[in-house]
C-alpha cells in the first residue's frame, strides 16, 4: 500500500460522517462554513485596505508592503514549525492505529510517507486557508498578473513541506533522546523550544524600529533599515523574496535565486527527514511503548485547599478532578509555558512603543493604542480559552460515561467547568490590560471603560468556548494539544473574533467622544450623552445575550449527548 | 427492580433493539445473553441513560428513567465492557470522586474504599495512577467504583472480560453475596458458561429481539433434554448451521 492509500480511512470516515449526519448537524456545519467564508472575506478586506493605505505613502509605502509580507510569512513559518512538531507526535507515536499498521507487512517508507502527508495536512490546512486571502489582497491591490498567482502556487508547497520535514525529524529525534520517560513529557521540551522560537521571532521583527523613525540618523538610514529582510537565512524571507518581484518589480531582485534556496532546502529537509525516519523511528516507537509506570504529582496543598471551597461537594469533586488531571498531563500544563511567553511579549510590545512627540499626537496615539489594547486583550483571552476552556468537555474523554450514568445533572458539570475557567481568564485579561494601559499612561476613563468591557467580554468569550466545545467534543482525542485546532476550535476562534470586533466597534465612538470632551474641556451635548449611554448599554446587552445563549446551547448539547 | 417495556432503539434504518420487554426481580441475578451485535450493549446503555431509546420505557427501582433520572441512577451501579476511567487520577482519588458523585462521604466512604480495594486485590495500587493499570486491574477498579455506594441494581456489561481466574472467583463470590443481600444484578455476556455459573435466570437476545427467557433448565427443556450449553446457545441464537459445522469438524 502506498503512503496515499493510508489516508483513505480518514477520507472514508469523513464521507461516512457527512452521509450519516442528520439535518441539524448538516445545517450547523453549513452555518459554520458560511461563518468561515465571512471571516475569510474579512481578512481579505482588512489586508486590501492596509495595502491600499501603504500604496498612498510615498517612498516608504511599497517597502512597508514588502515587510508586511515578510512578517506574515515569518509568523506562518513559526506557527507551522510548532504545529508540525505537536501533530507529528500524534501521527507518528500516539495514534491508535499504529499498532495495526506496524504489525502489517507495510514497508516502513510507505508508513512514513502516509504519516508525513497526514502531518502536513493537519498542520497546514488552516494556514493555507486563511493565508490565501492575504495573497489575494496583495495581487488585487498591486494589480499583479497571473504570474504572481502562479508564483504563490509554486512557493506554497516547499514553504509548507520544509517546516513539516523539520518538525517531523525534530519530533523523532526528541522521542529518541528521551526514551525512558513517558513520551508525552517530550512536549515540555517542545514548549520551551516554542518559547525560544517566539522570542527569536520577536527579535527578528524589531517592531520598535519600524514605528520609531526618529531613532535613526536620517530618513535614508531608516529606509535602509526597513528594506533589509528580517533575516536573509530564514525560509520565510526566501519565500517573500520569491514573491515580491511579481507585485513590486525593482531592478536587482533575485526571485529565482530565493525560490531555488527555498525549494532545495525543502527537498533536502524531505530527504533528511526520510533518513531520520529510517534510522530512528522504529527504535523510538518501540521504546516509547516502555516505561509506562507514571510518576504521581501529589498536589497535597491543592487537596487541602480545595476541601475548604464553599461549594457543593459534587462541584468541588469535578473541579478537583479537572485540576489534578491538568497538572498531571504534560500535554495540558506545558501550554502554560506558551501562555507565559505570550504575556511577556504582550507587555514588552507596549513598553517599547514610542512615547515622544507633540502632546496631541501622543494623546491620539496612546488612546488609539489603548483601544487596540482592548481588542488585543480580548483576542489573547480567546486564544487562551481555545487552549484551556474549549477542550474542557473533550477532556472528559471516553470516561464521559461515568458522569452520564451518575445521578448528576450535566448542567452542573458545564457550569463548574465554566466558572473554573472564567476566573483565571478574567484575571489574566485584566492584568494584561491594566499593565499595558499603565505603560501607555491612559487616563482613568479609558482604563475603567476598557476594564469593565473586558470583564463582560470575558464572560461571552468563555461561554462561547465551552459552548462550541460541547457542540463539537472530541472524546477520542489522542493528544490534548491538538483539540484546539479541530473544526470546532477554529469555528470558536472565528466567532470569538467577531464577538470582540462587535464590542470594540460599538465602543469606539462613545469612548472617543468622551475623551474629546475631556481633552477640549467641552461639555457633552444631550444627544451625545444619550448616544454614549445607548452604545454602552448595547455592549452590555450583547455580551449578556451571547453569554446566556452560549450557556443555553452548550448545556443542551451536553445534556442531549446521548446517541 | 428492573422493568423494560417495549424498549426499541433505531439508528436510521437499522434497528438495534426491538420491542424488548423484561422484568427482573429484587435479589435476582439475570444473565443477558446473545451473540455479538445482537443488541446487548445497546440495551444496557439505554438502561444506564447513555443512550436515548427511540421508544419504550425503563423503570429502575420503581423510578422512570426518563422522568426521574437522578433517582433511578442513584440506585444503580454500572460496569461497562471497556473500562475507560480517569487515567490521571490514582485509584483512591477516582473512588473518592465516585463517592462524591453518589453522595457517599466521610469516614464511612474511606472505610468502604479500603475494604473494596482489599477485596479486589488493588490495595497495593491504591496510590498509583490508573494509566499504569492493566486492563484487568481497570476492570476490577470499575467494579470497586460501581459497588462503592452499595447499589440496589448492578448492571455489568461482559463481567469477565479481562479477569484472571482469581479475579473471576472473587467477582463471582461478590456478586452472589450482593444478590443474597437483596441487590438485583443484570449481567450481559456472550458466554453461556459464565451465565450458567452466575445467573438465576437468562434472557437471550438475537438480532434485536428477545427470543427466550427462563432458567437454564427451562431453556434446556425448550431446546431438547440432554443438550449441552453450546448446543442450547447456538440453537437459541439461531446458529444451527454453525452447530452442524462444529459437529462435522468434531467427527
Amino acid at each position: 500500500m502506498s503512503g496515499l492509500g493510508l489516508l483513505r480511512p480518514r477520507w472514508l470516515a469523513l464521507r461516512g460522517r457527512w452521509r450519516r449526519a442528520g439535518g441539524g448537524e448538516r445545517r450547523r456545519s453549513t452555518a459554520l462554513l458560511a461563518l468561515g467564508a465571512i471571516f475569510w472575506a474579512a481578512i481579505f478586506v482588512f489586508f486590501a485596505r492596509v495595502l491600499a493605505y501603504f500604496q498612498g505613502v510615498p517612498e516608504l509605502g511599497p517597502v512597508l508592503a514588502e515587510r508586511l509580507l515578510d512578517l506574515v510569512l515569518l509568523s506562518f513559518f513559526s506557527i507551522l514549525l510548532f504545529s508540525n512538531v505537536v501533530t507529528a507526535l500524534s501521527t507518528y507515536y500516539l495514534s491508535e492505529d499504529l499498532g495495526l499498521l506496524l504489525a502489517s507487512p507495510l514497508p516502513a517508507a510507505s508508513l512514513h510517507a502516509g504519516r508525513f502527508l497526514e502531518t502536513l495536512w493537519d498542520s497546514s490546512w488552516m494556514i493555507v486557508l486563511f493565508g490565501l486571502p492575504i495573497f489575494l489582497a496583495y495581487g488585487v491591490v498591486h494589480h499583479a498578473g497571473a504570474g504572481f498567482y502562479l508564483a504563490v502556487a509554486a512557493v506554497l508547497p516547499p514553504f509548507l513541506v520544509l517546516p513539516c520535514a523539520l518538525g517531523v525529524a525534530l519530533t523523532m529525534l526528541l522521542v529518541r533522546v528521551f526514551p525512558a520517560r513517558n513520551t508525552r513529557d517530550v512536549l515540555l521540551l517542545l514548549s520551551v523550544l516554542a518559547v525560544a522560537l517566539l522570542y527569536l521571532s520577536l527579535r527578528f521583527l524589531r517592531p520598535e524600529r519600524l514605528v520609531h523613525p526618529e531613532a535613526f540618523a536620517d530618513f535614508l538610514q531608516f529606509l535602509a533599515a526597513v528594506q533589509a529582510p528580517t533575516s536573509p537565512y530564514l525560509p520565510s524571507s526566501w519565500a517573500a523574496a520569491a514573491l515580491i518581484p511579481f507585485f513590486a518589480p525593482r531592478p536587482g531582485q533575485q526571485s529565482g535565486l530565493a525560490y531555488l534556496a527555498l525549494a532545495t532546502s525543502a527537498a533536502a529537509a524531505l530527504v533528511g527527514c526520510s533518513m531520520v525516519a529510517e534510522r530512528v523511528y522504529a527504535g523510538g516507537w518501540s521504546r516509547a511503548q516502555q516505561a509506562k509506570r507514571a510518576r504521581v504529582t501529589r498536589l497535597a496543598l491543592w487537596d487541602r485547599w480545595s476541601s475548604r471551597l464553599p461549594i457543593a461537594p459534587v462541584s468541588r469533586a469535578l473541579i478537583v478532578k479537572d485540576v489534578k488531571t491538568f497538572w498531571r498531563d504534560p500535554t495540558q500544563w506545558s501550554q502554560l509555558v506558551l501562555l507565559g511567553a505570550l504575556v511577556v511579549v504582550y507587555v514588552y510590545n507596549f513598553r517599547v512603543l514610542p512615547r515622544a512627540g507633540a502632546f496631541l499626537a501622543r494623546f491620539y496615539l496612546e488612546h488609539a493604542l489603548a483601544f487596540l489594547n482592548l481588542a488585543l486583550a480580548g483576542f489573547v483571552i480567546a486564544a487562551v480559552a481555545v487552549r484551556f476552556l474549549y477542550p474542557a468537555i473533550s477532556l472528559e474523554g471516553r470516561a464521559f460515561w461515568i458522569l452520564q450514568s451518575a445521578p448528576l445533572e450535566l448542567r452542573r458539570v458545564w457550569w463548574s467547568k465554566l466558572w473554573s475557567g472564567v476566573g483565571p481568564l478574567a484575571a489574566l485579561g485584566l492584568v494584561l490590560l491594566v499593565l499595558s494601559n499603565r505603560a501607555l499612561g491612559v487616563n482613568p476613563v479609558t482604563m475603567w471603560v476598557s476594564a469593565v468591557t473586558l470583564a463582560l467580554m470575558t464572560l461571552g468569550i468563555a461561554a462561547l468556548g465551552l459552548c462550541l466545545g460541547s457542540l463539537y467534543p472530541q472524546f477520542d482525542y489522542e493528544n490534548a494539544a491538538k483539540i484546539p485546532s479541530s473544526f470546532g476550535g477554529v469555528a470558536y476562534m472565528i466567532l470569538a473574533i467577531l464577538f470582540i470586533g462587535v464590542n470594540v466597534v460599538l465602543e469606539a465612538w462613545p469612548l472617543w467622544t468622551l475623551l474629546a470632551s475631556r481633552l477640549l474641556d467641552r461639555p457633552l451635548s444631550a444627544g451625545q450623552r444619550i448616544g454614549i449611554a445607548a452604545s454602552f448599554a448595547a455592549v452590555a446587552l450583547i455580551d449578556v445575550a451571547v453569554f446566556a445563549a452560549a450557556a443555553r446551547i452548550g448545556i443542551r448539547a451536553l445534556e442531549s449527548r446521548r446517541e | 427492580m428492573i422493568e423494560l417495556e417495549r424498549l426499541t432503539k433505531r439508528y436510521g434504518e437499522f434497528t438495534a433493539v426491538k420491542d424488548l420487554s423484561l422484568r427482573v426481580s429484587r435479589g435476582e441475578i439475570f444473565g443477558f445473553l446473545g451473540p455479538n451485535a445482537a443488541g446487548k450493549t445497546t440495551t444496557i446503555r439505554m438502561m444506564m441513560g447513555l443512550l436515548q431509546p427511540t421508544a419504550g420505557r425503563i423503570r429502575l427501582g420503581g423510578f422512570d428513567l426518563a422522568e426521574q433520572p437522578l433517582e433511578a441512577k442513584r440506585l444503580c451501579g454500572f460496569v461497562p465492557d471497556r473500562p475507560f476511567l480517569y487515567e490521571k487520577l490514582t485509584a483512591v482519588e477516582f473512588l473518592r470522586f465516585c463517592g462524591d458523585l453518589y453522595e457517599v462521604a466521610g469516614p464511612a466512604r474511606e472505610a468502604r474504599i479500603a475494604e473494596l480495594l482489599e477485596t479486589f486485590d488493588l490495595a497495593d495500587w491504591s496510590g498509583e495512577l490508573i494509566e499504569s493499570f492493566s486492563h484487568g486491574m481497570k476492570q476490577r477498579l470499575a467494579f470497586t467504583a460501581a459497588l462503592l455506594h452499595e447499589p440496589s441494581v448492578l448492571v455489568v456489561d461482559e463481567p469477565m472480560v479481562g479477569m484472571d481466574p482469581r479475579g473471576a472467583r472473587v467477582l463471582r463470590a461478590t456478586l452472589r453475596s450482593l444478590a443474597d443481600r437483596g441487590a438485583t444484578l443484570f449481567l450481559s455476556t456472550h458466554s453461556l458458561e459464565i451465565a450458567e455459573a452466575l445467573c438465576d435466570r437468562i434472557g437471550i437476545i438475537r438480532s434485536a429481539h428477545l427470543v427466550a427467557v427462563g432458567t437454564l433448565a427451562e431453556l434446556r427443556a425448550r431446546v431438547g433434554d440432554g443438550a449441552g450449553l453450546e448446543e442450547i446457545f447456538l440453537k437459541l441464537t439461531g446458529a444451527e448451521d454453525l452447530l452442524e459445522v462444529i459437529q462435522a469438524l468434531r467427527a
